[in-house]
C-alpha cells in the first residue's frame, strides 16, 4: 500500500529532529529506528534535500554531508530549525497509551520482572509526556493460563529452547508432545502458543489454558518458517459443510466461529454455513448453544447432539 | 524546475516556512513564496489545496495558529505556536522503544494503527537509537478490528459528538435507529462494545460494533456533551469487566475434563473429593450461563453440583439439545 503523504510528513520531521539530537547515524541504523527500508531513508534524504525556508536558495535548504552519505552515514549539516520533535496529539496518544496500558495490565503479570519492569516505565515515560489521557478506549487482553505455564513459555522464547508440553485437546484428549515455540498470541479472547508440533510436523496453535504442563528441555528449539497468519481462524474449505438456523440470541456464533456465509431471515433469526473439521467442535457448540439451534443440517449432527445430551441427563439422574 | 512538487514535499515546505516566519504569513504570501503552492492553476484550487494542507497538519498535531494583523482588518496570517509544537523531553530507553513498537502493534483496526503509528514515529524521533532486541521478541498481542464502525466512532469521541446508526437487537432480532453520545470504546472477550448515553431511551447503554449495520454517522455540534461521571461510565462498564462471580463445585469422571482440574481451586480439607466414583472439583467462574456452556460441552464427563442457578442452567440447555433432530421447531 502506498504511502500516505501525511505519513511520510511526519517521519521526516522526525529525522531531522533525530539526527540533530545525534552526531549522525547510519542508514541501516536510521531504517531500523524508523522503521522503515534503507532505500526508504535514501528517498527520505533525497526529498529533505530539496526542502527549505521559501526562496529556496542553497542556505535555504536542509542539507546534509554529500561526502559522508556515500559512505553511509547520514549526517545532517543544516536543520532549519526543524530541531523539535513533535508533540503527540489527543488521538495519538489515546491509540498508544491504551495499548501500552492493556499490556502492562494484562500481559504484565505473566512476563518475568526484567521485562514487566520496561512495560511499567515506558508507560510511566508516555504518560509524563501526554498527560494521564484517561481514555475513549479501554482493552484488556485475555491472558489465560497458569502463571507457572506462563513463566515456562516466557523463558523458552526468551532463550530459544524446546518445549515439552501436556496438552489436552478440545476432544478432551491428553498427549505428550515436543513443540518448538515460536509466539505467544494474546488477544481479547484468549491468549494461545503458536509452536511447530515436533509429531504433527506442522504449526498448532495450543490454547495456554490446556496446558497441564510444561517442561523446558535443554535443547534449542529449531527455526520453523510459519505464515504470518497462521494463528488466525479461516474456514477449512475441505470440511464438512453444516448449516445452521439460529435465534438473533446466538449472533456471536456468527461472529466468533469461521463461518463461510451468514443470511439475516426477515424475523430477526438467521442461518450460517460453515465448514467442520472435528465434529467434536460442533456438537460443543451446538450443546452450548441448544436453546438458540433452530435446525441443524445434516440431521446426523442433530442426533449426535442429542444423543450425548440424553447421556448427560442420565448421569444426572444416577446421582445420588 | 517545472515538474510539480509532491504533497508530501509541498506540506514539509510549509511546515518549514511557518515554523520560520519572524511573525506570520498570509495566504498570499504562501501562494507566492512556498513551494509547490505555485502549481495550482487557479485561485479556487490554491484555496482547496491549502485549506487540505492546513487540515492535514492539525490532524498531524502540527498547532497551527490564525492570527489576525491590528492593522489589516481582515488580513488573516498563519503561524505556528512553537511552545505548543514541542513534545516534551523524554527520556527513553531502547528497551522502553522496542515495548512501544510492540504496543502499537496491538490494534488490527487499520484507524488506531494509523494513529498508534504516527504516536510511535514521534517517539523514535526523540529515543535513543533502537538497539535489536528480544526483550519483547515472541510476543504478538493483538486486538481485532471494530469494523467500519470503529473508526467513525472514535472520531465522535474525540470529538465528543453524538451518532446514529443503525442496530440490530440481539434479543429480538430487531433493526432499529440509535442516538447515542458515546463514552467509551471497550474491547472484550473477542468483541468491540459502545458505551454510551442513549438519547431516545435516556439511558445508559451497551452496543455491540458487529450488530451495528451500515454506516455510523455523525450528527450535531462537537462538544456536545460532557464527559459521563466516573461513577455512571463505572456503572455501565461494569457488565463488561472480567471478575469471578462464583466458585461452583463439579463431579468429574475419572481421567476426564483435565481443562477443568488444570484450574481447580485447591479443595478445603473437610471437603470429600471423591462422589459416585467422580472426582469432586471446585472452579471459579465469571457467569453462570458462560460455565454452564463450557460444562455441557463435556457431556456426561462433567457433572455440576452446585450451585443450583449453573446446576440448572445445564440441565435446562441438556434438556433442550436432546430435543434436537426429533421434530423442526419454530
Amino acid at each position: 500500500m502506498a504511502e500516505r503523504a501525511s505519513d511520510r510528513v511526519l517521519r521526516l520531521l522526525g529525522m531531522v529532529a533525530y539526527l540533530d539530537r545525534t552526531s549522525g547515524a547510519s542508514v541501516e541504523q536510521l531504517a531500523a529506528q524508523f522503521g522503515v527500508s534503507p532505500d526508504q531513508v535514501l528517498a527520505d534524504v533525497e526529498t529533505l534535500w530539496l526542502t527549505g525556508t521559501p526562496g529556496y536558495q542553497p542556505y535555504d535548504l536542509i542539507d546534509f554531508d554529500a561526502f559522508s552519505l556515500e559512505q553511509g552515514m547520514v549526517t545532517l549539516t543544516e536543520a532549519r530549525g526543524m530541531t523539535r520533535p513533535l508533540r503527540l496529539g489527543a488521538r495519538e496518544a489515546v491509540a498508544l497509551l491504551a495499548a501500552l496500558r492493556a499490556l502492562a495490565q494484562d500481559l504484565g503479570p505473566a512476563l518475568d520482572d526484567d521485562r514487566r519492569a520496561v512495560l511499567t516505565s515506558a508507560l510511566t515515560k508516555v504518560q509524563a509526556v501526554t498527560g494521564p489521557s484517561a481514555g475513549p478506549l479501554d482493552v484488556q487482553l485475555q491472558v489465560t493460563g497458569d502463571p507457572h505455564v506462563q513463566a515456562a513459555l516466557a523463558q523458552a522464547l526468551a532463550t530459544g529452547r524446546r518445549l515439552r508440553l501436556r496438552y489436552v485437546n478440545a476432544a478432551d484428549r491428553t498427549s505428550e508432545r515436543e513443540v518448538d515455540p515460536i509466539r505467544l498470541v494474546a488477544d481479547d479472547g484468549g491468549s494461545y502458543l503458536l509452536g511447530w508440533c515436533l509429531a504433527a510436523g506442522a504449526e498448532r496453535l495450543f490454547r495456554l489454558d490446556r496446558v497441564l504442563d510444561v517442561a523446558v528441555l535443554d535443547v534449542p528449539a529449531d527455526t520453523h518458517q510459519v505464515d504470518a497468519r497462521a494463528e488466525v481462524f479461516d474456514p477449512d474449505p475441505s470440511g464438512e459443510l453444516v448449516r445452521l438456523h439460529l435465534r438473533s440470541r446466538a449472533r456471536w456464533i456468527a461472529e466468533s466461529a469461521p463461518v463461510e456465509a451468514v443470511r439475516n431471515l426477515p424475523d430477526g433469526s438467521f442461518e450460517v454455513d460453515l465448514r467442520v473439521v472435528s465434529h467434536t467442535w460442533i456438537v460443543q457448540l451446538l450443546l452450548g448453544a441448544a436453546g438458540d439451534v433452530l435446525d441443524v443440517q445434516p440431521q446426523s449432527i442433530a442426533l449426535e447432539v442429542a444423543a450425548t445430551a440424553q447421556a448427560a441427563l442420565d448421569a444426572y439422574e444416577e446421582q445420588p | 524546475m517545472s515538474t510539480s512538487i509532491p504533497p508530501d514535499e509541498r506540506l514539509l515546505d510549509l511546515v518549514i516556512a511557518l515554523v520560520n516566519t519572524p511573525t506570520r504569513l498570509t495566504k498570499e504570501q504562501v501562494r507566492a513564496t512556498v513551494a509547490g503552492y505555485a502549481d495550482a492553476p487557479t485561485p479556487d484550487a490554491f484555496e482547496r489545496m491549502f485549506e487540505r494542507d492546513k487540515d492535514t497538519l492539525r490532524e498531524l498535531g502540527v498547532p497551527l495558529l490564525t492570527v489576525t494583523d491590528a492593522g489589516h482588518g481582515d488580513d488573516i496570517g498563519y503561524r505556528i505556536d512553537l511552545e505548543a509544537y514541542a513534545l516534551p523531553p523524554v527520556d527513553l530507553t531502547s528497551a522502553e522503544l522496542g515495548v512501544l513498537s510492540l504496543a502499537a502493534q496491538l490494534w488490527q483496526d487499520a484507524s488506531l494503527r494509523v494513529d498508534s503509528a504516527r504516536a510511535l514515529t514521534k517517539l523514535r524521533a526523540a529515543a535513543p537509537s533502537a538497539q535489536s532486541s528480544d526483550l519483547v521478541a515472541g510476543l504478538a498481542p493483538r486486538v481485532r478490528a471494530g469494523g467500519a464502525a470503529l473508526g467513525p466512532l472514535v472520531d465522535a469521541l474525540h470529538q465528543r459528538r453524538a451518532v446514529r446508526f443503525t442496530y440490530r437487537a440481539a434479543t429480538t432480532g430487531q433493526v432499529r435507529d440509535r442516538h447515542v453520545e458515546p463514552w467509551r470504546l471497550v474491547a472484550r472477550r473477542g468483541g468491540w462494545v459502545l458505551i454510551g448515553h442513549d438519547r431516545d431511551r435516556g439511558a445508559a447503554r451497551s452496543f455491540r460494533l458487529s450488530r451495528i449495520e451500515g454506516t455510523v454517522r455523525m450528527v450535531g455540534p462537537a462538544e456536545a456533551f460532557d464527559p459521563p461521571a466516573p461513577v455512571r461510565l463505572a456503572e455501565a462498564e461494569r457488565s463488561w469487566s472480567l471478575g469471578a462471580a462464583g466458585v461452583a463445585r463439579l463431579a468429574l469422571a475419572p481421567e476426564r475434563a483435565e481443562a477443568l482440574r488444570a484450574r481447580a481451586l485447591p479443595a478445603e480439607a473437610a471437603e470429600p473429593d471423591v462422589a459416585a466414583g467422580r472426582d469432586v472439583v471446585q472452579v471459579a467462574y465469571r457467569t453462570s450461563w458462560e460455565l454452564a456452556e463450557e460444562v455441557v460441552g463435556y457431556g456426561d464427563a462433567v457433572l455440576v453440583l452446585d450451585p443450583p442457578e449453573v446446576r440448572d442452567a445445564v440441565l435446562s440447555l441438556l434438556r433442550t439439545a436432546a430435543g434436537l433432530g426429533q421434530v423442526p421447531r419454530g
